[in-house]
């Protein structure tokens, strides 16, 4: 039996990103070294004029002979221009590379948001804020916010800092602090019931925010895609 | 006797004056920056231009010079119409 898990994939994929990062790397410097092989050499204009020279036999005077010399001399002016232009080649691909390994990540990183999200969406509602307002007695969960009566905001309060320090209440603490008794005098049942209720009208406004909307004079619909439908 | 020492002196004579009357025209450079000449120089011994790249090599070479080509021997005859061509380097080598 084999299984894959997702750390390993991942490290696969990371695997293939630098195996990618390198194979563009390699292809650049591959490309550098036959190009800058390839590159006519400063002094083959010199070689040239001298060939020009020998082949002729002819070519004897003295000012042609003066005039060669001048052609190689503006020949070896330019091979400095040449090795201005290799700098310049070098310059650009470094930038080609860079620029390259930079798509390569940003690539990368698409997917692998891509697959968070999706992940995120699978995972339906994800809780990243939670804010209590006493005063307007709402509670808003991510962005949608939510009215509660003020017994249920009490209890969510008190769990909220039960939370904040990492504490788990029984049903008789949480009635505990909410009515100012010491705890063993409360009843385990009455917090489960404050518990219940929260669940309660909390729940029922989720469901209607998100599943099972409202809408007013009208009725009611799913607040979801037709699409994701699927009956078995 | 004095027939054949008569004879030797001709033939002596007559190399020596076989071996003044050799001469090459040539080609040299000098590298960096590119210096190129056209030259004129006497041969001394074989009248070939092998012989004569020999020793144009060793002579041109101590004064920095390399030998591209020997155009070709000859002899008097061909001196003066070489000689404006060659300019500083008429008999130099």
């Amino acid at each position: 039996m084999t299984t894959t898990s997702a750390t390993e994939s991942r490290e696969i994929g990371n695997r293939i990103v630098v195996a990618g990062i390198a194979a563009i790397v390699l292809i650049l410097a591959i490309t550098a070294i036959l190009l800058f092989m390839n590159l006519p050499d400063a002094n083959a204009f010199n070689a040239r004029v001298e060939q020009v020279f020998i082949e002729n036999d002819l070519l004897t005077g003295n000012a042609e002979i003066k005039l060669l010399e001048i052609l190689a001399q503006s020949g070896t002016a330019f091979s400095d221009t040449l090795s201005s232009y290799r700098f310049v080649i070098f310059v650009l691909l470094t930038f080609a590379t860079a620029l390259l390994v930079a798509a390569i990540a940003f690539l990368v990183m698409l997917i692998a948001l891509t697959r968070r999200m999706s992940q995120i969406e699978r995972k339906g509602i994800e809780v990243n804020s939670l804010l209590i307002s006493r005063d307007q007695k709402s509670v808003y969960l991510n962005n949608f916010e939510f009215k509660l009566t003020k017994a249920a905001i009490e209890t969510l309060s008190v769990l909220a800092e039960a939370r904040m320090d990492d504490e788990v209440m029984s049903g008789a603490e949480i009635e505990g602090v909410i009515s100012g008794r010491p705890s063993s005098d409360c009843d385990e049942a009455a917090g489960a019931t404050r518990i219940k209720r929260l669940r309660d009208t909390l729940g029922n406004q989720m469901v209607s925010e998100l599943l099972v909307k409202n809408i007013a004079r009208k009725g009611y619909m799913l607040a979801i895609n037709k699409d994701v439908i699927r009956m078995v | 006797m004095k027939h054949i020492t008569f004879s030797l002196l001709i033939l002596t004579v007559w190399a020596n004056a076989a071996q003044a009357a050799c001469y090459a025209d040539y080609k040299a450079k000098r590298d960096g920056p590119l210096r190129l000449h056209y030259g004129v120089a006497a041969i001394d011994g074989d009248c070939a231009v092998d012989a004569a790249a020999d020793a144009l090599l060793d002579r041109l070479s101590a004064d920095d010079w390399q030998l591209l080509t020997v155009l070709g021997v000859f002899d008097d005859a061909g001196l003066e119409e070489r000689k404006e061509s060659a300019g500083d380097y008429y008999l130099r080598y």
